[in-house]
């Protein structure tokens, strides 16, 4: 009994908010059109759930994670390839230094602009900006794991005669695949996060734009329950990242008690 | 022929002189011990002995040849066991690792691990990550993974100075008994006296801060204790009292 009620307490607080907004929006918000109750949300999440057009939840949901993913492995395939390139060779980082600390801090939705010039509306301009998202935090961390590669391993491979080429192999790039998985979380949640948001702006396809599409069309309830299932999404998604981050942790050798530490 | 000959081995570090022109040598067998405070530069000698470090001054020859880079003759075992082994890899992995950088045919690999294991005793434990074993444990399999190299000089830096007391004396048995066994060639640095007495055939004994005038090699001092040893016996020994007093006392202690 006291089992089950520690289960339940991390619902209190949702429930709470939940039932509050149901009845300000029931009561006091009553003639709103810009506003629907909780359960109206809930409903018109139902009928997206069964509808099998094109606006159908799961056609919609797929467009944009097949989106974010596509555009997360262009992106963070060349930002990973490039890294890799600039933490093993110093010269190669002190020449491209200028270009990465002036083209980083790009915002990659103020890209929107020129990528829609150049691809025009659709898949392969979202593609692009994802791409272009995602690139910059996998170069920068692959970058950073390939330096810190613990230095007497490096010794370790010196004395047992290693050539270049093993100890890239055999010893730096397995030293660096925890810290590649948390560079891919952080990824994976940056594809997301720019693939609705240039939905939203340019792209008539996908979650953020049938988002938008609800909202342009007065029916609240519809936005709100995307909106709903965008965060159910996000969470999924972070959750199945943050396994496959401890997984890595474990699998390379740290030790199952410090688990947390990568968690954060 | 000696196996190593150090010959006015000199070091600089950051504009410090770490050693002062050092020459000594190292004969096949032989079991010596470098003892001296933290800072003396015991770690450089044998990071230079293995080609981790190049000297400024002088050279280290290696059976009449110049050492200018590490070698797999050179196994160096590391005082940070922990950091020294490739987490990712099972205990035989690790050991492994040995074999496939000297390229050795696939086909002799596993009978070789297996073997390797067999002399430190840890057969049992082959198929853990050694995050799942203790410290000693843990410096046993870096032990291995060296042996596997079948190389001609043992480098050891404080293998044993990480570890709690049961554990070094235990360790300290194991080792003399591979070296006697296998006639290995080692170089082993301790700041420990007890252990490098215990231990070696020679101590050598290094001083911080040298000079011109006041050279690194302190004193060297040759333990005429027979071995088989043990602890009890060796610690009651009037050489090993008579030793440990002259190191004491060119410690700088005195």
């Amino acid at each position: 009994m006291a089992d089950m009620l520690s289960r339940l307490r991390p619902w209190v607080f949702p429930v709470l908010v939940l039932s509050l907004l149901e009845w300000y929006v029931r009561s006091v918000a009553d003639s709103s059109d810009a506003l629907a109750t909780p359960l109206q949300a809930a409903r018109a999440w139902w009928d997206l759930l069964w509808l099998s057009s094109d606006e159908g939840l799961w056609r919609v949901t797929g467009f944009t994670l097949g989106t974010a993913a596509l555009g997360l492995g262009m992106g963070a395939g060349c930002g990973l390839l490039l890294g890799l390139l600039l933490g093993l060779s110093p010269r190669a980082a002190r020449m491209s230094f200028l270009t990465v600390e002036v083209l980083r801090p790009i915002p990659s939705v103020a890209l929107i602009p020129l990528a829609m010039l150049v691809f025009g509306f659709g898949v392969r301009m979202e593609l692009s900006v994802v791409a272009f998202a995602t690139f910059w935090p996998m170069l920068i961390l692959t970058q950073a794991a390939a330096r810190q590669v613990e230095p007497r391993l490096l010794e370790v491979s010196a004395a047992l005669g290693l050539t270049a080429w093993q100890r890239t192999w055999w010893i730096v790039l397995p030293a660096m695949v925890p810290r590649l998985f948390v560079a891919l979380r952080l990824g994976v949640a940056v594809a997301l996060v720019v693939a609705v948001t240039v939905e939203i702006a340019a792209n008539p396809n996908g979650m953020g734009y049938a988002m938008m599409i609800a909202q342009q069309s007065m029916e609240p309830a519809r936005m709100l329950a995307w909106l709903f299932w965008i965060g159910v999404v996000g969470m999924v998604i972070n959750v199945v990242t943050l396994r496959a981050q401890q997984w890595a942790h474990v699998r390379m050798g740290g030790s199952v008690t410090d688990t947390h530490r990568v968690s954060a | 022929m000696a196996l190593l000959s150090f010959e006015g081995l000199g070091i600089h570090l950051g504009g410090r002189e770490i050693l002062s022109p050092t020459s000594f040598e190292v004969a096949r067998g032989e079991f010596v011990c470098i003892i001296g405070p933290s800072g003396c530069g015991k770690t450089t000698l044998l990071r230079a002995a293995a080609g981790l470090v190049q000297p400024s001054a002088g050279a280290i020859f290696r059976q009449g040849n110049k050492v200018l880079r590490p070698s797999r003759e050179v196994a160096f075992v590391f005082q940070d066991y922990t950091r020294a082994l490739l987490p990712w890899r099972t205990v035989q992995g690790n050991v492994m690792l040995a074999l496939e950088a000297a390229q050795v045919p696939v086909a002799q690999r596993a009978a070789r691990v297996q073997q390797v294991l067999k002399t430190v005793n840890l057969q049992a434990h082959q198929h853990k990550f050694p995050a799942q074993l203790s410290g000693g444990m843990q410096q046993r399999v870096q032990i291995a993974r060296c042996l596997a190299q079948s190389p001609d000089v043992l480098m050891m830096d404080e293998p044993f100075g990480a570890l709690d007391a049961m554990t070094r004396e235990a360790l300290q048995d194991e080792l003399a008994r591979l070296v006697r066994e296998q006639g290995l060639t080692v170089l082993f640095v301790t700041h420990d006296l007890e252990e490098a007495i215990y231990l070696g055939d020679r101590v050598i004994a290094l001083r911080t801060n040298p000079t011109p005038q006041r050279p690194s090699v302190a004193a060297m001092i040759d333990v005429p204790i027979a071995h088989p040893r043990d602890h009890l016996g060796v610690k009651e020994h009037p050489e090993f009292l008579r030793l440990r007093r002259e190191l004491y006392h060119y410690l700088g202690h005195g």
